[in-house]
């Protein structure tokens, strides 16, 4: 076969192949880690006069152990969750809301742990591999991106008693060069806290009964708790004297 | 009098829109998260550097160089080389002025480093290799066949305008060979100077 017709045969091929192979690097798909634990609360119905308020004292949030901002679509994203249970009367967030004393509420910490584990290393030379190759093992060569959740939430009943509840969920990203898009990314977020916060909401709806306006009496003092110290008390010193006091009558007139 | 070379238009053209670009008030932060992608026009002036005494070509002109990458990590690195990984794919365009009025263009994939710098300010550096088609192969000493591959390395620094719009102006290495398929394959190296705008999304 002639050279010439021999390379241009071969840069035909090689064309055709690449445009196959790029076409097919476009995929991507998220792969959910399984819940830790299958429940079905069934269905709880309450009464409307049963139901009380929740407030939302605190959302903190961090990302592999560093204290981050709340976003206001996570906190409306919290509330909604909550607010679909159909526990609570109404909800709010935030430490300005006050309410009256005398009401039956329930008060709202959350604690949002993010993991993120980028597979960076991996992506990097996965990354030079498939340029080195001038893009023919994008198909071959899937990336990923890892994230984690962890919701903590602690509702504390008008009188003092607190329950703890916490979901967790993960879930990586597989995709391959040409189907990454930030879109992506936040997708496996949204898939990862819905989870989350679904499997909180099976928590809480077992405990309907707890939560119920009936279920204990308003306590009326402000003061839930108070810390007493035993004062010691001031021993007369053995060596000290004693002060005479005279105390005179006064003169009647 | 010869009129200017679409590179050295298009590299008006692209400063002219840059410098317009109204400034903001607020803080620019490019926010770069995985599967962001970049395009990007730079142009420069090829300058040849004939580092044997077997090389005598004094090739030069201008050159275009449009471009695709996407951010494949998040940000990497504790210090000063905190950065993000960027792949992607580029087509350089050179227009031989010297010795003959020549042209070349080639496909090269290209991974380039992007530093975290001031935020604003941020410097990179690329690595980019592919084949390279040009005809003033075979009419110089130096390269004896028209299909040759182009490898280049440089960095540059980008100046985010806007969070998602950055002009850039760096330096590169270029060499051309044919990878020993042909002899003479003495390769052609060169500096290239250039400027050009990036757009992220």
């Amino acid at each position: 076969m002639n050279p010439n017709t021999l390379r241009r045969v071969t840069f035909w091929c090689w064309a055709t192949v690449s445009i196959l192979l790029t076409a097919t690097g476009c995929s991507r798909w998220i792969e959910m880690a399984p819940p830790s634990e299958m429940l079905d609360p069934g269905a709880q119905q309450i009464a409307r006069d049963e139901q009380v308020p929740l407030i939302i004292d605190v959302v903190h949030t961090t990302r592999n152990g560093s204290p981050q901002h709340t976003s206001v679509e996570m906190q409306q994203r919290i509330l909604g969750s909550l607010a679909e249970i159909g526990l609570f009367s109404h909800l709010s967030s935030g430490t300005h809301v006050e309410s009256p004393s005398n009401d039956k509420i329930v008060r709202a910490k959350i604690l949002l742990s993010e993991t993120i584990d980028p597979h960076a290393g991996g992506a990097a030379w996965k990354g030079i591999v498939i340029g080195a190759s001038m893009y023919t093992l994008t198909p071959f060569l899937p990336l990923e991106y890892g994230y984690a959740a962890n919701v903590t939430l602690e509702l504390e009943r008008w009188d003092g008693q607190v329950k703890r509840y916490e979901g967790r969920s993960a879930g990586t990203a597989r995709y391959q060069l040409f189907g990454a898009t930030p879109i992506m990314i936040e997708e496996l977020k949204g898939h990862v806290t819905e989870s989350c916060l679904n499997e909180l909401a099976k928590q809480i709806i077992r405990d309907t009964a707890f939560y119920t306006a009936s279920s204990a009496p308003i306590s009326r003092s402000d003061i839930r708790t108070v810390s007493i110290r035993r004062l010691s008390p001031r021993t007369p010193d053995a060596s000290s004297t004693p002060i005479p006091i005279s105390v005179s009558a006064p003169a009647d007139r | 009098m010869t009129s200017p070379s679409l590179a050295a238009r298009i590299t008006l053209a692209a400063l002219v829109s840059t410098f317009t670009i109204p400034c903001q008030a607020e803080e620019v932060r490019p926010r770069l998260t995985v599967g962001t992608q970049e395009i990007s026009l730079s142009a420069g002036y090829l300058l040849p550097h004939r580092l044997t005494t077997e090389h005598t070509t004094k090739q030069s002109g201008p050159a275009l160089m449009p471009s695709w990458a996407m951010v494949l990590t998040d940000p990497i690195g504790k210090s000063f080389y905190r950065g993000q990984l960027l792949l992607g794919a580029e087509i350089v365009y050179i227009q031989f002025q010297e010795p003959f009025l020549t042209h070349g263009v080639g496909f090269t994939p290209k991974i380039k480093y992007l530093f975290e710098g001031t935020g604003r300010l941020r410097p990179y550096i690329e690595f980019a290799g592919g084949p390279f088609y040009t005809d003033l192969g075979g009419r110089i000493p130096e390269e004896s066949s028209r299909f040759n591959f182009i490898l280049t390395a440089g960095g540059g620094l980008s100046w985010f305008f806007t969070s998602q719009f950055s002009f850039n102006v760096g330096y590169r290495f270029h060499h051309i060979s044919n990878a020993g398929t042909r002899m003479p394959n003495l390769g052609l190296n060169s500096s290239l100077p250039f400027g050009g705008f990036s757009f992220y999304f």
